[in-house]
């Protein structure tokens, strides 16, 4: 690539005055770099520290996970979904599950709408402590983000309680959830969210009003609000630059309509403020969930229709319908009607789509799904273009580049 | 209660430790100076032999150790972590004994480990890189007098033991001199691994270091001034005369020049390459100017941290926290308690057993002052994010420098007016409470709601 700054003229005219030749200097961050969450290389220009050129490059944790669903039943689609957001799982679980109960015309009971909003937000908050904590911890405050992982631990005992598993939970079912809430567990949620809460407003007092940490993520990172659309930002990022969508108000899916919580919604988009949504997400997260600890109704967690639900197993050994409709299920799948459908929610960093074909029978025709993380990290050469190597490192974080999501 | 008590104990371990340790000091320093002084080498030489054994190898060296384990102890308690307690030694079976094994099971580790050279790199000067940052560093504590003067007498001739290395008239422009050096090892190191992150590194720790030198400077002609000297034991003994005549306030440097204190830590913790100062390392962004070292190789790089760590809360003791004397009355007290001691033991107050004695103690201060500084550095090193390169440059110019000037123009001034330290004793805490008071205030103010903008609003 010929150096525009190899001024050859000047050179020749009067050597002593001629800026010296030089050359910018291109490293790789990544794919295997402590900052590089997931495994993405990003190849950087540098003219000394600033950022001439950006150019992330994905791939590395591609998994094919939209054609292996075509070769697995609906159901079998759901562990999965697990591995998209591996921060909060549960988030994929009830956006997969929602996409298919939209196509097969369901409504799943209330009990269990619930609980998928309690799954979720217990997740969600999950996913903002790791990244307020990964940020702090990559601009060097370490012990911040020991709390954030202390908090998170705690409350993936309540997610481990409640689904069986810390990280792949696998926990929604066509039709509801796969199984009840374990006794006790809301009022042992009340008390993690108490101690989470404790957590969270020390991380608060570390960093909000750090004059290092302020200096660092005020400024850095900026993209404007139509930038920010124009890219495809979703979630949290884009509400930073002032756009106020998130689809839990604009489009209420589940019972989000019945809880009252606010948008937190910044001014600038940059780093601070992508950080300060995630704080104030997590408040109204709290908010939610217990809302609805109050209002969770007692009932079925499941639908009793076994045409897409698994028959209890009394009815399998039992009787000859139950074990047809076992039969059928395990070994043919779910029979989706035949169309197609898009379903959005709001997950963690922003709006998680799912486009959903079925040819009528039990495997996915075709499945693709709209990762938040992918427009944002496509963003990011944008946004860091023209900054020092330093500032990379916050921007890469406030996006909370999920590799598992965006190279799918 | 009993952790306190424990707490208690330790505190009371560790004093007594220094004691014997100091005592020991310098009755070796007096011997070694005795038989050199009877070969006709001059008693200095001896001296000398002793007290970098005493000093370099037997402090310096096993606090700087000890720091390595203090620090993942400190974090760790900082963190509601446990921190390391499983390597054991044998024969101890389940006594973790607070972890210090690991000091053992680390150096292991690195001895151990693979001497790895990069194919891109210099070969002489990667080698060469560990050493030279890590020499200048440990040849710092050289002029850091440690204890007082003791004259002991040999027969007819009277020798001053100290515990002191060296003790040129050149004073604290040795500091100066010597600590830029250690810049050639850091930035070599970065330019000799062949390795982009790594050169990176180097060109960040050559920058700081010699943006930070001139603030380092600065921040103690303010004291030199004051002590109208430039040697550090002559400093220690500007700073044991009281305040405004009182007894119970020691004209400290931390309270004549508390500015220059405050501009000479903040450079010197620049210096030493730790958060939020750790740019050159900037391990989530370049990982450092040693990336491509490994096993003691990179020791040295870290335990050069360390002892650079022991050093600057070393000179900070002598030139601003008055050395080895707390207030003049407690100094007094201390002398009349060392001279109890000495009648207790020998039946009379032997005049060199009370000065011994008095020293034994006044050193322990010094290193409990010592220790107390590395806590200090400890907890602001795990407390804080990290600078960026440019804001880094700005402190360092913009603020720092022009802060120094004013201090030094300040203690002229009031060293012109009143040559006495009253007046700049009077400034220095005017200074303070100055500071303190706006500390109050935006820590009042931080209360109020974030200036955040996040702005929670429904639609």
């Amino acid at each position: 690539m010929p150096n525009e700054r190899m001024d050859v003229e000047a050179l020749r005219e009067d050597p002593l005055e001629a800026e010296l030749p030089r050359r910018n200097m291109v490293i790789n961050l990544g794919p295997s770099h402590p900052a590089m969450h997931g495994t993405v290389r990003t190849h950087i220009e540098l003219d000394g520290e600033t950022i001439v050129k950006a150019d992330p490059e994905i791939g590395f944790l591609h998994r094919g996970f939209e054609k292996s669903c075509e070769n697995v039943t609906w159901t079998q689609c759901l562990p999965y979904t697990d591995r998209l957001n591996y921060v909060s799982a549960i988030l994929n679980n009830v956006g997969f599950t929602l996409a298919v109960e939209k196509l097969c015309g369901i409504d799943v009971p209330e009990r269990a709408k619930y609980i998928r909003v309690i799954g979720g937000e217990i997740h969600r908050i999950c996913d903002h402590l790791t990244m307020v904590g990964a940020m702090a911890l990559e601009l060097g405050g370490f012990t911040a983000f020991l709390y954030a992982i202390e908090a998170r631990e705690l409350l993936w005992d309540r997610v481990a309680e409640q689904t069986g598993a810390r990280l792949t939970t696998t926990y929604t079912r066509i039709g509801g959830i796969e199984r009840d809430l374990p006794d006790g567990f809301l009022g042992r949620l009340a008390d993690t969210l108490t101690r989470v809460a404790e957590l969270r407003e020390e991380i608060d007092r570390l960093l909000t009003r750090n004059r290092i940490f302020l200096d660092r993520t005020r400024g850095t990172g900026v993209i404007s609000a139509e930038d920010a659309v124009d890219y495809g930002f979703t979630g949290p990022c884009l509400r930073a630059c002032g756009v106020p969508y998130d689809v839990r108000k604009a489009h209420p899916y589940l019972v989000y309509d019945r809880f009252d919580f606010a948008i937190p919604v910044g001014e600038r988009g940059d780093n601070f403020d992508r950080y300060a949504m995630r704080m104030e997400e997590m408040r109204q997260s709290e908010k939610i969930l217990r809302q609805a600890m109050e209002q969770i109704p007692s009932g079925p967690v499941i639908l009793d229709d076994w045409r897409y639900v698994m028959p209890p197993k009394p009815e399998v050994y039992g009787s000859i319908e139950g074990l047809i409709a076992h039969f059928k299920i395990v070994m043919e799948g779910v029979q989706v009607p035949k169309g197609e459908v898009y379903a959005y929610t709001e997950a963690a960093n922003g709006e998680l789509g799912w486009y959903v074909v079925s040819d009528g029978g039990g495997r996915p025709y075709k499945l693709h799904v709209r990762s938040p993380g992918l427009p944002i990290l496509s963003g990011l050469p944008h946004m860091i273009v023209g900054s020092m190597l330093a500032d990379l490192i916050p921007t890469f974080d406030s996006i909370n580049m999920i590799g598992g999501e965006v190279e799918q | 209660m009993a952790r306190l008590f424990r707490m208690l104990l330790l505190g009371v371990l560790i004093v007594l430790g220094l004691c014997a340790w100091a005592w020991l000091g310098y009755l070796a320093v007096n011997w070694l100076g005795g038989v050199t002084l009877g070969w006709g080498w001059g008693a200095t030489l001896g001296q000398a032999v002793a007290a970098i054994v005493f000093i370099q190898l037997l402090f310096v060296m096993i606090v700087a150790t000890l720091l390595t384990l203090a620090e993942r102890k400190w974090s760790a308690a900082m963190q509601d972590r446990i921190g390391p307690n499983r390597a054991r030694l044998p024969g101890l079976g389940r006594f973790s004994l607070g972890g210090i094994p690991h000091v053992l099971a680390d150096a292991l580790k690195m001895i151990s480990k693979e001497d790895f050279l990069p194919s891109q790199s210099n070969r002489v000067l990667y080698h060469l890189a560990p050493v030279l940052n890590f020499a200048p560093i440990f040849c710092l504590f050289a002029i850091v007098p440690m204890g007082p003067p003791v004259p002991i007498r040999h027969g007819f001739a009277v020798l001053v033991a100290t515990l002191q290395i060296a003790n040129p008239d050149v004073g604290l422009l040795y500091v100066f001199a010597i600590a830029s050096l250690a810049v050639y090892g850091v930035s070599l190191a970065g330019w000799a691994s062949g390795n982009k992150l790594a050169l990176l590194g180097g060109v960040r720790a050559s920058s700081q270091m010699i943006a930070y030198e001139v603030a380092l400077g600065l921040g103690l002609v303010g004291m030199m001034m004051t002590a109208g000297t430039l040697r550090l034991d002559q400093m220690v003994q500007t700073q044991s005369q009281g305040l405004f005549g009182l007894s119970w306030l020691p004209a400290w440097g931390i309270f004549v020049q508390p500015l220059g204190f405050l501009l000479f830590f903040a450079a010197a913790f620049a210096e030493t390459k730790r958060t939020p100062f750790d740019l050159p390392e900037g391990e989530s962004e370049i990982i450092g100017y040693f990336v491509e070292y490994s096993g003691m190789k990179f020791g040295m790089f870290m335990i050069a941290e360390f002892v650079e760590i022991v050093t600057l809360a070393a000179i900070v003791t002598a030139v601003f926290l008055g050395g080895w004397h707390l207030s003049p009355a407690i100094d007094g007290g201390l002398a009349s308690f060392a001279a109890v001691l000495v009648r207790w033991r020998f039946g009379f107050a032997e005049p060199t057993g009370v000065l011994l004695t008095l020293a034994v103690m006044q050193t322990a201060i010094f290193a409990v002052k010592v220790l107390v500084l590395c806590w200090l550095q400890l907890a602001i090193r795990w407390t804080f994010p990290r600078f960026r390169y440019d804001q880094i440059q700005y402190l360092g110019w913009r603020i720092l420098l022009p802060l120094g000037l004013a201090n030094v123009f300040a203690t002229g001034v009031c060293l012109l007016l009143d040559p006495s330290l009253s007046l700049l004793g009077a400034v220095g805490l005017a200074e303070i409470g100055v500071g303190i008071a706006a500390l109050l205030w935006s820590g009042a103010k931080s209360t109020q709601p974030a200036p955040a903008p996040a702005h929670v609003g429904s639609h």
